[in-house]
């Protein structure tokens, strides 16, 4: 199914360049979405849903003149067209303009199969009530989100390319009471792809999972506060990296001067054990997609190489500013937001140490085995993280669990304190929120072991 | 637009259901200025339908972005197959409410041309840079300007529509002196172009960017804290759950059981006004189209109400409070309107205090269920009556619970959030913990 026919795309884009643009490009997105949220034992909320716009977009200079609409008249996308336009205040003759598709590289996605509402729900009852087997679980919420996103992009260098974006996530959340103690377990894995995601989740180890990590914190005592060594565990303790670092390496930050990095290409930022890539290519990963928001094939981007910068994440606006070549990296929500230079999926790379090893270093400190989430001020690069699931470590062993921890600091301080990086890679999806909207992402780091964050908790 | 709607209503009558459709769209512009000039231009239109479809005891919803009749028929078809793959539900059903109210609010105002609105934006910019040789960078400053409109209509002919427009601008200034950097963002909304305070919004930015050049963290302890009205508003706001009869109904509010006890100081009332005089948008009515007034939650210190809408009220054997919130997109839930919260006795500030000005993190450090909440926090250190340090780098800590009961009113006059959403008088909290060096 083609969303918008190249008459009009290349219509838009004549338009657009003889009111004196440099550059044109039409995104257009048309969206399904389905949503089951099952909690208080039963299907609360049954939703789907269609999102359908065009998004245009003039270059002009560093400018960028950016309208949407739900609406696919020819004359109602020249009339936005025309009124971007108006802002460049010239004329000029465009040369004709013959779309070539692009044809590139697919990366894997999870296969799907349909099946029945009826299977689907069971599946759903069979987690709650694993999760419900402990008297002391007072609420299960699950949700089950299904998003196929079907996109085009035409622009005037020629190109018309065009992917279908399938996504698949299942959160799980339990809280847990006993008394006036309470805890909340959390778990929400994501993917691109279909059903046999869900199909390949060892739900008996999800459960288990959930069960212990809410049990462990339901007793805990608060977090003593002070500044200590940190151990971070794999997985979603790659949140700091991108938060504290990664969103500082976007040209979106950079071109500003926002980032503390704009100016350190090539230096030494961060501790000679550190290797960080975002590489939108990892097969079935959550933040995967083989084309980004401008038709450009996404690739694998090596950020920091043992301490040094190496690249930024760049899209085409990022590259007119900054002069850092584009990465595959220009993300959106949807066409209500003009692409912007965002992470894939982005992950520090294993190193050479053993757990234990990193646990054994630390006389007295912190152990996050799961990160919440956080934020970043990218022109100081002062970050904040909640830590989920925490233990204390004495004597290079790990104690018992604390609760109420939270992390703070600076990215480029931290990237220097990353002292021993693990041997057991892992990533998990989250969500990203910045200038280009919510988009899915993911992150991920071996354990690794910082020598010093402020900690936040009990006085 | 009415004709669109029961065009929808029409769809589910014939296929025997009840139910209601929203519409939401609105028309908008946003300009931001980089190096003295326009560097993001954009102009929007946009539109959604949203329906919900109750059929034998089941709900299915669903939405669509694309309104030709082939899309409606498919979005009230998606619903109807949503209901039927749903369970049953006897509590969600229309209330016996018809008739049509509208709330289309209109603005004198004198017609200000696009170059106008250009030059002021790039103002957020060139301002903040030529003040202080010490701005490096305004990554954040736009000027937005917003038209929006929705209506509702049910099976049983209820029928509602507002109309809104506002103005908004936000400016921030990063500084850097020697290897101290800072940032600061303020902003300002407004129902026409001529109210907004764009000096304030310039000024506020580059003065608390300047102080917190020199920020230092404090020693770790227990302090009395006294937060901005907007971060009370931040912090109060993220325990929503608290006054929720949908939480209390899905076992996520500690305070469900708590109705006729004693929940915060004695000293405190907190009530929700939808038509509060000094709010920036009144509310006539909620989601399902019932009347709104003042609904007081806490009387001196003691729990009176939850916010309720029809489904949550059924459940709970109450009534509904008119606080019913559903957008386009999602499904029925309950929401405020405008949080005041007044006091009685009020004392002089304690000696020394902590002024929160800025909270990071709280929605990742949250506790929504136990009221834990652990933050980043900026702000000034004041002792005697003097400001004596610029504070950072410090974490705060607490529980929501033993905030409300240590609160102490300092002052008798309302002080209002920036979004003109919440109002309290000036309060103390003792002993919360600050994690600095």
């Amino acid at each position: 199914m083609q969303l918008l026919s190249a008459d009009v795309a290349r219509d838009i884009i004549h338009h657009g360049l003889s009111l004196g643009a440099d550059f044109v490009d039409v995104f257009i997105e048309r969206t399904q979405s389905e949503n089951l949220d099952f909690r208080n034992r039963r299907v609360e909320d049954a939703q789907s849903g269609i999102i359908f716009g065009i998004g245009i977009r003039l270059i002009y200079g560093e400018q960028s003149l950016y309208g949407y609409t739900n609406a696919t008249d020819r004359e109602e996308l020249l009339r936005i067209t025309g009124l971007l336009g108006a802002r460049i205040g010239k004329t000029a003759v465009p040369g004709p303009i013959n779309f070539e598709r692009l044809i590139y590289p697919k990366v894997p996605v999870v296969p799907d199969r349909t099946v029945e509402a009826k299977y689907r729900l069971s599946i759903l009852r069979d987690i709650d009530e694993k999760l419900r087997t402990d008297a002391r679980v007072s609420q299960v919420m699950l949700n089950y989100i299904r998003k196929n996103q079907l996109i085009e992009v035409y622009n005037s260098e020629g190109l018309f390319a065009t992917e279908e974006r399938p996504y698949i996530r299942l959160f799980h959340q339990l809280v847990m009471k006993d008394g006036e103690h309470q805890a909340q377990a959390f778990h929400g894995p994501g993917a691109v792809g279909g059903w046999e995601f869900v199909e390949s989740l060892d739900r008996g180890a999800v459960v288990e999972n959930l069960l212990r990590q809410a049990s462990t914190m339901l007793y805990a005592d608060p977090c003593p506060a002070g500044k200590m060594p940190v151990v971070i565990d794999n997985g979603f303790g790659g949140v700091i990296f991108h938060e504290a670092c990664g969103h500082l390496l976007e040209t979106t930050s950079v071109e500003k001067k926002a980032s503390v990095f704009w100016d350190k290409m090539g230096e030494s930022i961060a501790h000679s054990a550190l290797t960080a890539v975002d590489d939108g290519t990892v097969d079935g990963a959550w933040g995967s997609l083989s084309i980004d928001d401008e038709g450009m094939p996404t690739e694998r981007t090596v950020l920091i190489e043992n301490g040094k910068l190496k690249r930024f994440i760049s899209d085409r606006l990022g590259e007119l500013k900054t002069g850092h070549k584009r990465t595959g990296s220009a993300r959106r929500q949807s066409y209500k937001f003009a692409p912007a230079s965002r992470m894939r999926n982005t992950y520090i790379e294993r190193g050479p140490h053993a757990f234990d090893d990193l646990i054994a270093s630390v006389p007295r400190g912190l152990y996050a085995k799961k990160m919440g989430g956080g934020s970043v001020d990218p022109s100081t690069g002062q970050f904040n993280f909640s830590v989920q699931e925490a233990y204390l470590i004495e004597d290079g062993k790990i104690s018992r669990p604390v609760k109420g921890a939270t992390l703070i600091g600076t990215g480029p301080d931290i990237m220097t304190k990353i002292s021993m990086v693990g041997q057991d890679l892992k990533l998990m999806a989250g969500m990203c929120g910045s200038v280009s909207g919510a988009i899915p992402t993911t992150v991920g780091q071996p354990p690794v072991k910082v020598d010093e964050i402020l900690v936040g908790g009990e006085a | 637009m009415k004709a669109l709607l029961e065009k929808v209503v029409g769809k589910l009558v014939d296929a025997k259901a009840e139910g209601d459709v929203i519409y939401s769209g609105g028309r908008s512009l946003k300009l931001s200025s980089q190096k003295g000039s326009i560097a993001e231009y954009k102009v929007t239109g946009s539109r959604i339908l949203g329906v919900r479809a109750i059929k034998d005891g089941r709900v299915g919803i669903a939405f669509s972005e694309a309104l030709d009749e082939g899309s409606l028929g498919l979005m009230v078809q998606h619903a109807l197959t949503n209901a039927e793959n749903s369970e049953e539900n006897p509590y969600e059903r229309l209330l016996e409410i018809s008739g049509t109210v509208r709330d289309e609010l209109t603005y004198s105002e004198t017609e200000v041309s696009i170059e106008e609105k250009t030059r002021r934006a790039i103002t957020l910019e060139t301002a903040v840079r030529a003040a202080d040789s010490r701005v490096s960078a305004v990554p954040y400053n736009s000027f937005s300007e917003n038209d929006y409109e929705s209506a509702y209509l049910n099976t049983r002919g209820r029928h509602t529509v507002f109309a809104d427009k506002s103005y908004s601008i936000t400016t921030s200034a990063v500084m850097e002196s020697g290897s101290a950097k800072s940032s600061y963002h303020d902003y300002d909304v407004a129902h026409t172009f001529g109210e907004l305070q764009w000096e304030k919004v310039i000024r506020t930015s580059l003065e608390h960017a300047a102080n917190l050049l020199t920020e230092s963290p404090l020693p770790t302890g227990k302090y009395a804290v006294v937060f901005s009205p907007d971060c009370l508003h931040s912090l109060l706001g993220c325990f929503s759950n608290f006054t929720s009869a949908k939480a209390a109904a899905d076992k996520l509010n500690p305070w469900a059981e708590k109705l006729g006890e004693t929940v915060s100081s004695t000293e405190l009332t907190l009530a929700d006004e939808p038509q509060h005089s000094g709010a920036f948008r009144r509310s006539l009515f909620d989601a399902e189209g019932v009347e709104q007034k003042r609904l007081v939650l806490i009387q001196d210190g003691v729990l009176t109400n939850l916010y309720h809408n029809s489904v949550t009220a059924r459940k709970l054997s109450k009534r509904t409070t008119g606080h019913a919130s559903r957008g386009a997109t999602s499904s029925l839930s309950v929401a405020g309107t405008h949080l005041v919260l007044t006091g009685k006795n009020p004392k002089l500030l304690p000696p020394r205090y902590l002024e929160v000005i800025q909270m990071d993190g709280l929605f990742s450090g949250a506790n929504r269920v136990t009221g834990n909440f652990s933050v980043a926090v900026k702000g000034y250190l004041w002792v005697n009556g003097e400001r004596t340090q610029t504070v950072g780098k410090c974490t705060l800590s607490g529980n929501l619970l033993r905030l409300l009961a240590t609160a102490e009113v300092s002052g008798p006059a309302l002080e209002a959030s920036t979004d003109r959403s919440f109002f309290s008088v000036p309060l103390v909290f003792h002993d919360l913990s600050i994690a600095g060096v």
